[in-house]
């Protein structure tokens, strides 16, 4: 279908690119007077062009990713530079001369930067500096070597006649040749190794190596450049001292000129306070500026842009606002798979223009054969070195998928096209070479890199986040392990770092940074920070129905075995009714430690956005009114908490009230004694509970909401759930996965989101053995003036359990609109009723939970485990901020 | 010995520590191996000076828990800072750091104090205490309010990095 698809609708925006450029003919007549009409083209021209470039990129970028399984088997990269080559071939047979070249001048001005800056802004910094060395080693050495050794087998292969003797080169052109094409580029690395998920070592080896080598490039191109321009006999031997010389200049001055933007980047942004608002301009401008700094001292650009965004990071992390940094961070990321989908695109295009090239079998397959064979033979050596140094050493695995990583690129091609033709005679053939090497490995090795990673089970990336654990003994480590080396007296690594982080919060924390900032600087009540928000959104992610299910099925968890207790969740979500959004959320949502956090945080939340934090940091006299609203929010969140708290207190006696009644009655009847049960209460809980879904998710989806909006979301949403009880099983069977946000309130669609609650808190699930102990743990929280009836809820549900799956079914209507109640009724039970009375089916429970409800075959067995790990985990409603929780964590009084 | 006395002449030898306790090195060390570096001089070293945790492993790698290290200490916490060194017995090392009050357990008080040494008592002890409950939260597999060595283990398991470069190079 894409393919079919994909022609027509090229054709169609070729069609679009080209015509502009043959209508200026129109205004070329004298113009008898005041012209009704003009048309301008030659005014818009430039910037028409970039930017229907990328349109044309962009929109390519979204016909690729509408089939998941093209994207998922094949490059990004690959299928832009394939589209670029049809583009290419239809602009040349339109225009009949090739246009839209990569031109390396905008390449290095205007497409590169943007890349750089991004992965280096967002470089792992630890990461990188743990694994400088061999960075370094195969950046430097690697390079040089991998230079070397192609130019002079290239020469030798010329002189072994195997080169067409039409290509006139010496020594020192294959040599320049060679040090064009040995170079790892980064942006075809990134594209690739962003696919392919390495761990992240390997990732920050492999794409440090193509961010560092640049400096090795650039020296080497223009020593070997203007050896070739001088000729050979009129090298001195001082031009090679000049030559190992610059290298050093090079480098390290683009990484000083880096550094020193990258002061003056945080120190602006120290004094912003006022002007929130050029703060993200501010990061770019300034980087952009080391750049072309760098570039205009003919220094290493691309070295000066990766330190300057690593360095600066912190720092400007710490003083520009929240929002800010979202802004930085899109501005970034767009601006950088902006310029890589141009680059790759051009390149395409670029290769089609057969003018520029002359072929010749044996170079193209003798440099192709040679950059493989000796990038792997320079990996195995150089690794072999380094693991003698190396803490953690690289396996044979991690060399074949460095050596095989090594992907060349626009660089490469870029500074081919910048050769002289008149210096270098060979010049189109190294382009033709260049071009397919360049197509070789994007394509070829970028189509197969992920099938050999995973035939080579190569240790792939796991994102999780960092637990708090992790953060704290990171740290803890950290000063063991340089307090160990200073007993010893040995100046090791730790040893630097330490030092560093010493100077670091000594001066230029205190230099670079706010003072309020600085206060909150601390990682480790960062991390805890940043979980809890997490902690919060998701919650509130979840929908707000969490308390009542949460109630229901945490009980029953203490007496049953792992299976029923499943089969409860199952069976619960499996009534699709408007309830079921908690039950969904039962799921997904993390351990039942989890709602200890949860309490936990929102007692905190009462602190967190008081004086001394971030909030108060940003605010500021221009932006008061933007603040107040963040503040706002997050008081309607916290009110939404206190009235869902009442809400839920009134649930609980309601279900315990139903649960008494119903248990004797068929369950035709059940609706009625919901009713009933609802009925002694003054307020009908449905209501409220919807009332405080569409406020929490208005506060957290997006600030700028009012409060007054929380109605019409309301009827929205009461809508939706409506429709969704009704559509259950057709969206059983679309299996869709959609962790829309906004639609939350849908009960079908939360489950999907599980990856929600598993991105979040990943580490949670790896507890296999967790219900067991949830037991003990869930009657920890409860609200003390809740006691009561959560007894009486926990009494009920443990006979929940074992009553026909019907009852529980019930219970979960709770919440619907008596309107909806007769209608939806017969739908729902769809999915329940046909099953033996009590059958629990486990796998389907899984097949809502796990993103593709179609598996539902998959033995239960391998499932249940993940299951049990995530079903405890809801979150009791978090209190509000005050005390009607009362948090014991029992560890005080056991020890 | 031999052992012993390259242990203690590492730590004398090198830079700084060149006279931290001259005197306390008897002519002959053969005889009188049981010198010990009292911990004053330990916890002197300007390097050692910022250093949050340099009590607690002269505490845990000393004999009886004073800070004050034997050669033998020396040797110990060098085997422990091996790359040879099995992980469990890393594991057990860093979980002896932790462990302020010995009790066999990291309870939250134990945490506190690491928590108040790692941020330099720049939180509150509100906050300190809001965080050590999470931790404890994380990693408490059998929820007693406290965390075994065994759940220390699990917890550094999940993270193999973290051992894997628990060591360092001399």
């Amino acid at each position: 279908m894409m393919r079919a698809v994909l022609p027509l609708f090229l054709l169609h925006l070729a069609g679009a690119t080209e015509e502009p450029p043959q209508k200026p003919g129109l205004p070329g007549e004298p113009s008898p007077g005041l012209a009704l009409f003009r048309w301008q083209w030659h005014e818009v021209e430039a910037p028409y062009l970039v930017a229907l470039w990328i349109l044309v990129a962009s929109l390519a970028k979204i016909v690729f990713h509408l089939s998941r399984k093209v994207t998922s088997l094949v490059p990004e990269s690959c299928l832009l530079i394939l589209l670029g080559l049809v583009l290419g071939g239809i602009v040349l047979a339109v225009a009949k001369k090739a246009e839209y070249q990569l031109e390396p001048g905008t390449f290095f001005l205007f497409l590169l930067p943007p890349i750089v800056l991004d992965s280096g802004y967002f470089m792992p910094s630890r990461l990188f500096f743990d694994n400088l060395g061999a960075i370094l080693t195969y950046a430097v050495v690697g390079t040089l070597w991998n230079a070397f050794t192609t130019g002079a087998a290239l020469w030798g292969l010329q002189q072994a006649g195997l080169v067409a003797p039409r290509v006139q080169a010496g020594f020192l052109d294959f040599l320049l040749f060679g040090s064009l094409i040995s170079a790892v580029d980064p942006v075809a690395v990134l594209a690739v190794f962003e696919e392919v998920h390495v761990n992240e070592t390997l990732f920050i080896i492999v794409f440090g190596e193509s961010l560092l080598n640049d400096a090795v490039t650039v020296v080497l191109y223009k020593v070997c450049n203007s050896f070739v321009e001088m000729g050979s006999a009129n090298v001195q031997a001082t031009d090679y001292l000049k030559g190992v010389a610059s290298l050093f200049v090079v480098s390290l001055g683009g990484a000083a000129v880096g550094l020193v933007f990258a002061f003056l980047l945080a120190l602006t942004t120290r004094f912003t306070k006022r002007v929130r608002i050029i703060e993200p301009l501010l990061v770019f401008l300034l980087a952009y500026a080391a750049y072309l700094t760098a570039e205009m001292a003919s220094l290493s650009a691309i070295l000066a842009v990766t330190m300057c965004g690593l360095g600066c990071k912190k720092y400007v992390e710490a003083n520009i606002s929240h929002k800010s940094r979202t802004a930085v961070k899109y501005t970034m990321k767009t601006l950088a798979s902006c310029a890589e989908t141009v680059i790759f695109m051009l390149l395409g295009i670029s290769a089609v223009d057969s003018s520029k090239w002359a072929w010749d079998s044996g170079l193209v397959l003798g440099t192709l054969v040679f950059i493989l064979f000796f990038r792997a033979l320079g990996v195995v050596l150089q690794t072999w070195v380094l693991n003698q140094f190396r803490l953690v050493p690289l396996d044979k695995i991690d060399q074949v998928v460095m050596s095989y990583g090594g992907l060349r690129g626009a660089v490469a091609f870029a500074l081919v096209i910048l050769l002289d033709r008149t210096k270098v005679p060979a010049k189109d053939y190294f382009v033709a070479t260049t071009i397919v090497v360049v197509f070789f490995t994007v394509i070829v090795q970028g189509l197969t890199i992920k099938p050999l990673v995973k035939w080579l089970k190569v240790k792939r990336s796991e994102h999780h986040k960092p637990t708090l654990n992790q953060e704290l003994h990171e740290h803890t480590f950290d000063h063991i392990l340089a307090a160990v080396e200073d007993v010893v007296g040995h100046h090791g690594y730790h040893y630097w770092r330490d030092r560093w982080e010493q100077f670091d919060k000594k001066y230029l924390s205190q230099l670079l940074m706010r003072r309020s900032a600085y206060r909150i600087r601390d990682q480790i009540w960062d991390v805890y920070y940043r979980l809890n928000i997490r902690d919060a959104i998701s919650f509130v992610d979840q929908g707000g129905h969490v308390l009542s299910s949460a109630g229901l099925t945490l009980p029953s968890m203490p007496s049953r075995n792992s299976v029923a207790e499943t089969s409860v969740t199952n069976l619960l979500r499996e009534s699709g009714s408007g309830a079921c959004l908690d039950l969904q959320v039962i799921d997904t949502v993390r351990s039942g430690r989890d709602r200890e956090d949860a309490a936990m945080h929102h007692l905190l939340c009462g602190g967190l956005y008081k004086p001394r934090r971030r909030y108060k940091a940003s605010c500021s006299r221009h932006f008061i009114s933007e603040d107040a609203q963040e503040r706002q929010d997050k008081e309607i969140f916290q009110q939404n908490m206190k009235r869902r708290l009442e809400s839920f207190k009134s649930t609980k006696h309601n279900i315990c009230f139903t649960k008494s009644k119903l248990r004797p009655r068929k369950s035709g009847r059940r609706k009625e004694g919901v009713a009933n049960a609802e009925a002694p209460n003054g307020k009908p809980p449905r209501d409220l509970g919807f009332q405080d879904t569409a406020a929490v998710i208005l506060t957290v989806e997006s600030d700028d909401d009012e409060e007054s909006d929380s109605s019409e979301t309301e009827k929205e949403d009461d809508e939706g759930i409506i429709f969704v009880a009704r559509a259950t099983s057709e969206v059983l069977q679309e299996g869709k996965v959609s962790g829309s946000l906004e639609v939350c309130p849908s009960p079908r669609i939360i489950p999907p989101s599980p990856t929600c609650a598993e991105k979040e808190l990943p580490w949670k699930s790896g507890h296999g053995d967790l219900a067991v102990y949830v037991s003990s743990e869930t009657t920890k929280i409860v609200p003390v003036d809740m006691q009561t009836g959560w007894n009486q809820s926990i009494s009920s549900l443990e006979s929940l359990a074992s009553p026909p799956c019907t009852q529980a079914q019930t219970l979960t209507c709770l919440p619907r609109n008596p309107l909806d109640a007769e209608e939806p009724q017969a739908p729902l039970h769809l999915p329940s009723d046909p099953r033996p009375s009590f059958a629990f089916p486990p796998s389907l429970a899984k097949a809502g939970r796990s993103h593709s409800e179609s598996s539902a075959d998959i033995p239960q067995q391998q499932e249940l485990q993940p299951l049990m790990g995530h079903k405890d985990r809801t979150h009791l409603s978090p209190g509000t901020a005050n005390s009607h929780w009362c948090i014991q964590f029992n560890r005080g009084s056991r020890l | 010995a031999a052992g012993s006395i390259s242990g203690l002449y590492v730590l004398h030898k090198e830079g700084d520590h060149e006279d931290l306790a001259p005197q306390l090195i008897p002519l002959d060390y053969t005889s009188c191996p049981d010198v010990k570096v009292p911990y004053e001089l330990i916890g002197s070293m300007p390097e050692l000076k910022d250093n949050p945790f340099r009590q607690r492993i002269a505490q845990v790698f000393s004999d009886d828990g004073d800070g004050h290290m034997t050669l033998n200490n020396f040797l110990d916490m060098f085997s422990v800072m091996s790359e040879m060194a099995p992980r469990d017995l890393k594991a057990y090392y860093a979980f002896k750091i932790y462990d302020f009050n010995n009790d066999d357990y990291i309870c939250a008080w134990d945490l506190e104090q690491t928590v108040t040494k790692l941020t330099r008592g720049e939180l509150s002890a509100e906050e300190v205490s809001l965080v050590c409950e999470k931790v404890l939260d994380e990693a408490d597999g059998d929820h007693d309010g406290r965390l075994s060595l065994e759940d220390f283990q699990n917890m550094i398991l999940r993270a193999p990095d973290f051992l894997s470069t628990f060591h360092i190079r001399i």
